[in-house]
């Protein structure tokens, strides 16, 4: 009798269930489930859950002609999606919006979409293992680390833009368009230790490509799955690609943008034309000031598009990187020695691969030396790029890049570790069989076997595809049309360039060393800025409390902190969900304010935008009857007045 | 798309009400399913059949999960919404659009109430209240269920266009002259006449009331009778006007009735024959006739009559309550005298029992079972108060619902137990004689209420928590004739803001919040609820306890939540008498704010002074 009564209030449940595994009464429940997250919740309790919603799903999908979407329970709530015979139920504790929680299990999907394709095809592809790690990490990503707010508005996190220089960020935008002069480069977004500093995507995008930067940053996730966490906070500097999918409107917004962005000069240039012209860095450096001082950075006098970049003189928060010798020996490490980014174990189609069980550290920690070695070349070339101007710039990116065959590169520093590459060879061929894309590996494989692996496999698929390709009735999230695309990741220790390029990216050797050059200056003073900046003690907190939540850009600000929540915060929260949840029921409700006995709040909004705000102290004696001198009245006055400086304008 | 069914533990459909697009719906479902040439099986069948892996999922959530199903929602925002009762489970579905999970909530919790009304404590018993909802003929299951089925459709006419059934709460017609006078007549004229009389079989008028469409013009009480509660009189007016439905929407309901009877027109019900009802009170459910004498079309005399043996209910109640607390007490582990702890001497319930068994045998009514109790509770050799009495204290709870089934459940009645027919036609002549006239002015009055003349006003409805009073503005915007709003699609489109709005305040007001004002579109709406001493001194306001999701919506005609309200606020003011107020209104969003609340507060002074006629 209610054997795990306590299991389903406390605990937040997520799982992938494959119906069409169950179908015959000798058919395991355990066949279907595909993931089950905690993982050490009991086989016979994820059989229950899944075997009961699944179940009722089922049911009330047939009698409504619909999928569920909803499963409320007593001590808990379930957002579901059914789609092609997978059902995705996610748990959350009651009082979390509705909108909230599927909004999460959306972008959940979404993720797992993003980097991996179409759901059956990566069960047909990785064993149930894997994918159940990258499941884990990507769940991580949405739930971990952030206050309960963020989780109600299912927002991105970003840098507290309050302590910082306003004209960091614009740096940072401005890095990001010289970026899309090259007309392979889609849109991206700078992020700083796992918060975004400047975006050019949708929200939905920007949450994807933030999945591992995130992960890393958060205070409360360590990492273990894959041992990796030594390398959490190493400095260094690296690029990677990775092939990510897109859905059709994502891509659409990305290649077709509402706004015409006039920058992109280059849009009727064909791509893979490598010529001079094609440098562009030209942000901070690009000022004619000697000025360390970025604030002295007047984006009105900016100089006009020129490809012909005028080097600063070296900028003085450069010198830590300086001083790390740079190995001439080394300068030939290709500039995708990407080991050290995380994601790439998780990723189809990262070009390395990191064992995931930590045995391997020896050759991380080795792979970490060449990779700091590789930074050291990066701010060398930086600074080069300073002294030596265009030219010299150049011949080291021309002598840093060996150009692959097909445009995937492969870590030389791997050469000499035979029994991870292997591991990676055998895992590469994998992996490259789902994107149809041959890899040139240096290490023994020839291209051929490579080959033939990969039309095994794609038989192999084939085959299994067959029985389970008959067309679906609903329009299905991880559709097979999906796009595929590649990110392009380039890190300077906490600071990241993330890139969403069109494939030929990777074949055009020109393209990449372009963007890389153009960026790698800017990146790296931008990080030495952001590092410098001190997050600044916040001010004593106010008299008041609140939230904006910005619908457009998906980002939140507020002044209530994430741990130390006191019982004021906590009554502004329990208001803010219900007002959110009622601001998402009805378009045309604007503004609300609610009361009880020790509070009120006044929620706020626009299509743009949502405000809550709570003014704290003990509230004057009040009956609760109507009352034109009643305190709580005066709260939209209040709110607009104190949320000025916090560059919140309500009027 | 619309449905709701009862469903006992083994997925037995208990009772089943459909509206004809999911009949529809079904029964091409099955249509698409059956071989060629086979015939669609039985409607009961399909839905048995659709539901029966919902209800059974339901009862293994329960035992091995400890939890339950409360709702489901589907992309294409169909709703179902689940509640358990004891042994019964409610699934209400709606696929239109119309309800909300809170409506369904609300329909699953008036359902409950409407059969509490029907059939009192045997709700208590599975088993017996399987027997009553679904009885093994046929024919009088067919009428049972043709009844339950009108008595929640007329329950949704008047939630779905009536104010005091939106905010549950009973309209009373302002006229304080008239109003006295009438009281003044029932009491002594018309209750006094009938008491007196020989051929009142017994059965004595503890209530009687006068009810213009649904609206109160006048309502006494004896005073040997209890209190009639709000929630009681407002299923009461449900009943009524199940019966004499008023014009307003008579035509839909026709459409409607039909849509959902497939089966025999039931025999015209004999005209004298009181409903049988059971009315909350302090110690049970007591049993009570009912009749409802129509004096014009939209104009009803209600008269609640004690019946014969009455008293037996609140025996059978007294002990059916020890059983269920020893019950208790056994199920968490205590036995011998800590399973009797707090009731009275285990010797001097034996020997109540036992000479009230004697008295029942007296009156041909068995209980069974008892000798099995007595001897393995009292004997020696018996296990005394040990968890082996389980069964056969359940056991007696059953044969004491049987009991009280077999004297009072309305089946189980002698047909010829009533007031004299001369007697009801004598108390309906009178009372059409003091109104005939006022009779027009009456059935005007209950169209035009109260008017409020305020700048930038559109509506307001001002509640008396205390005594489940309210006062609003008409709103009848499906009624030929013009209310204060006018007709037309404006008026719908208030009716659809007010509605919402209430629904909104109580959902905060679940939540704990006592105080709302919103900007939606171009109106401004405000709530209020706050609690008053009986001179109108505004009390402090209190932090109002937020209750769960699943349960009892804010309402009084089901689970009171304003009673428990009030005695929760009482606690800390013993002293005095408390009163709790609430007031909604729709302004004009250009309205500067300011004035807004300056409107509500003298609003809400103005309406203080009509709720203060004296009702008895």
């Amino acid at each position: 009798m209610a054997e795990t009564a306590t299991l389903t209030d406390s605990r937040r449940f997520f799982f992938l269930y494959d119906s069409s595994k169950v179908q015959e009464e000798v058919d395991l429940t355990r066949d279907g489930i595909y993931y089950f997250s905690p993982e050490d919740t009991p086989i016979d309790q994820q059989e229950l859950l899944c075997g009961q919603l699944a179940g009722v799903c089922r049911c009330v999908s047939e009698l409504s002609s619909s999928p569920v979407r909803l499963l409320h329970l007593r001590k808990s709530k379930y957002a579901v999606r059914m789609k092609d015979k997978f059902l995705w139920a996610l748990s959350c504790v009651v009082d979390i919006p509705d909108v909230s929680v599927c909004d999460l299990l959306d972008q959940l999907i979404a993720l797992f979409c993003f980097y991996n394709g179409p759901v059956r095809q990566s069960y047909q592809l990785y064993s149930k293992q894997e994918l159940a790690l990258r499941w884990a990490r990507y769940l991580c990503h949405l739930q971990g680390g952030s206050t309960e707010l963020h989780h109600i508005f299912s927002c991105l996190r970003t840098i507290d833009s309050t302590h910082i220089d306003p004209l960091l960020l614009l740096k940072a935008a401005l890095i990001l368009q010289a970026c899309q002069r090259c007309p392979l480069v889609l849109a991206g977004c700078i992020l700083y230790r796992g918060r975004v500093v400047s975006t050019q995507m949708p929200p939905a995008l920007t949450v994807k490509v933030m999945v591992y930067e995130t992960q890393t940053y958060s205070q409360d996730f360590q990492v273990t799955a894959n041992g990796l966490s030594s390398l959490v906070g190493s400095p260094f500097s690296s690029t990677a690609t990775t092939q990510v999918f897109l859905m059709p409107t994502e891509l659409h917004m990305l290649r077709c943008p509402p706004v015409d962005r006039a920058c992109r000069s280059h849009c009727n240039q064909p791509p893979c034309q490598p010529s001079r012209s094609r440098l562009l860095s030209r942000t901070l450096s690009d000022t004619p000031t000697t000025d360390t001082d970025s604030s002295s950075l007047d984006p009105t006098h900016c100089p006009p598009p020129s490809y012909k970049t005028v080097p600063s003189s070296p900028r003085s928060s450069l010198s830590d990187e300086l001083c790390f010798s740079p190995s001439p020996s080394r300068v030939n490490t290709p500039i995708h020695s990407n080991l050290m980014n995380q994601s790439e174990y998780f990723t189809p189609d990262s070009h390395v691969h990191s064992t995931s069980n930590g045995t391997n550290l020896c050759a991380v920690e080795e792979h970490l030396a060449g990779l700091n070695i590789k930074q050291d070349i990066d701010a060398n070339s930086g600074s080069e790029t300073k002294s030596n101007g265009l030219n010299s710039d150049q011949d080291i990116q021309s002598e840093e890049i060996k150009a692959p065959a097909n445009g995937y590169e492969q870590s030389n520093c791997l050469d000499n570790h035979s029994d991870l590459d292997s591991q990676i060879k055998s895992e590469e061929n994998k992996l490259d069989a789902n994107n149809h894309v041959t890899n040139k590996n240096g290490n023994g494989e020839t291209e051929e076997e490579a080959k033939t692996k990969s039309k095994q496999i794609n038989r192999k698929l084939k085959e299994k595809n067959e029985p389970t390709n008959t067309p679906s009735p609903h329009e299905t999230l991880e559709d097979t049309s999906l796009v595929p695309l590649v990110l392009y990741q380039h890190r300077v220790k906490g600071l990241v360039l993330a890139l969403l390029v069109e494939p030929e990216f990777i074949t055009d050797h020109s393209a990449r060393e372009e963007v890389h050059h153009s960026s790698l200056a800017s990146l790296n003073g931008l990080e030495a800025h952001l590092r410098n900046t001190s997050p600044g003690t916040p001010g004593p907190p106010g008299p008041y409390t609140f939230a904006h939540y910005d619908c457009i850009q998906n980002t939140l600000t507020t002044n209530v902190c994430g741990r130390s929540v006191g019982p004021q915060d906590q009554a502004f929260v329990k208001a803010t969900k219900l007002v959110h949840s009622h601001f998402s029921r009805l378009d045309t409700l604007q503004e609300a304010i609610v009361r009880n006995a020790s509070s009120a709040v006044y929620g706020t909004r626009t299509t743009a935008q949502e405000t809550y705000f709570l003014q704290q102290g003990t509230p004057v004696r009040n009956s609760g009857s109507p009352d034109p001198q009643d305190s709580a009245f005066s709260l939209p006055r209040k709110a607009r007045l104190r949320l000025l400086k916090h560059g919140v304008n309500l009027l | 798309m619309k449905c709701l069914l009862l469903a006992n533990e083994s997925a037995e459909v208990l009772f089943y009400w459909t509206d004809t697009e999911f009949e529809q719906r079904v029964q091409e479902q099955y249509g698409v399913s059956q071989e060629e040439g086979e015939r669609l099986p039985a409607f009961e069948d399909s839905i048995n059949t659709l539901f029966a892996p919902i209800i059974i999922s339901c009862s293994t959530m329960v035992d091995r999960l400890g939890d339950n199903y409360t709702s489901f929602s589907t992309e294409n925002n169909h709703i179902y919404v689940l509640h358990q009762f004891e042994e019964c489970l409610y699934i209400a579905v709606n696929g239109d659009g119309d309800e909300t999970e809170e409506d369904l909530k609300r329909k699953i919790f008036v359902m409950k109430k409407l059969t509490e009304i029907m059939f009192g404590m045997v709700t208590f018993s599975g088993a017996l209240l399987r027997k009553e909802l679904r009885p093994q003929d046929t024919e009088q299951r067919n009428r049972l269920w043709k009844k339950l089925r009108s008595l929640l459709e007329t329950y949704s006419r008047l939630r779905e266009n009536d104010q005091s059934f939106l905010v549950e709460a009973v309209e009373r017609l302002i006229h304080p002259t008239l109003c006295e006078q009438c009281i003044e007549f029932l009491e002594r004229r018309l209750v006094q006449q009938i008491n007196s009389n020989m051929d009142r079989m017994g059965e004595e008028v503890l209530h009687a009331f006068i009810l213009v469409h649904t609206k109160l013009l006048a309502f006494y009480s004896s005073r040997n009778a209890s209190n009639l509660y709000s929630s009681d009189l407002l299923a009461l007016i449900i009943l009524v006007q199940d019966l004499y439905p008023s014009k307003i929407n008579l035509d839909e309901t026709s459409e409607m009735a039909e849509d959902s009877l497939q089966t025999l027109e039931a025999p015209t019900p004999d005209p004298s024959a009181p409903s049988r009802v059971f009315l909350e009170s302090k110690e049970c459910p007591m049993p009570h006739s009912m009749y409802c004498l129509p004096l014009w079309p939209g104009i009803t005399l209600v008269l609640l009559t004690k019946i014969p043996n009455s008293h037996v209910a609140t025996s059978v109640c007294y002990f059916l309550e020890a059983f269920v607390k020893l019950e208790k007490r056994l199920c968490e582990g205590h036995e011998g005298a800590a399973a009797m702890r707090g009731q009275p001497s285990v010797q001097e319930q034996r020997s109540r029992l036992e000479k009230l068994i004697k008295t029942w045998a007296g009156m041909d009514i068995q209980v069974s079972g008892q000798q099995n109790f007595k001897n393995k509770a009292f004997s020696r050799s018996g296990s005394g108060f040990t968890s082996d009495l389980l069964p056969s204290c359940r056991n007696m709870k059953t044969q004491l619902c049987g009991v009280y089934r077999q004297f009072f459940a309305a089946e189980c009645m002698g047909s010829s137990q009533r007031l004299a027919p001369h007697l009801q036609e004598r108390a309906l002549s009178m009372v059409q004689e003091k109104l005939m006239d006022w009779k027009d002015f009456l059935l005007v009055k209950s169209k035009r209420n109260i008017t409020m003349e305020f700048p930038g006003l559109i509506h307001f409805i001002y509640v008396d928590r205390s005594n489940g009073q309210m006062i609003a503005p008409s709103l009848n915007v499906t009624d030929r004739t013009v209310s204060e709003l006018g007709k037309g699609p404006l008026a719908d489109f208030i009716k659809k803001k007010v509605w919402s709005l209430v629904a909104t305040a109580q959902r905060y007001l679940q939540k704990g919040y006592a105080t709302v004002t919103l900007r939606d579109g171009d109106y401004f709406y405000c709530y209020f609820l706050w609690f008053e001493n009986e001179t109108g001194y505004k009390l402090e306001v209190i932090d109002i306890p937020s209750s769960p999701d699943d349960g009892a919506p804010v309402g009084m005609l089901t689970c009171d939540y304003y009673r428990k309200l009030l005695r929760y606020y009482s606690k800390k003011h013993q002293n005095e008498v408390v009163k709790c107020y609430e007031l909604f209104t729709v302004h004009l969003g250009v309205i500067p704010n300011e004035y807004i609340l300056q409107h509500c507060s003298q609003l809400a002074r103005k309406l203080w002074e009509p709720t203060r006629i004296p009702l008895l």
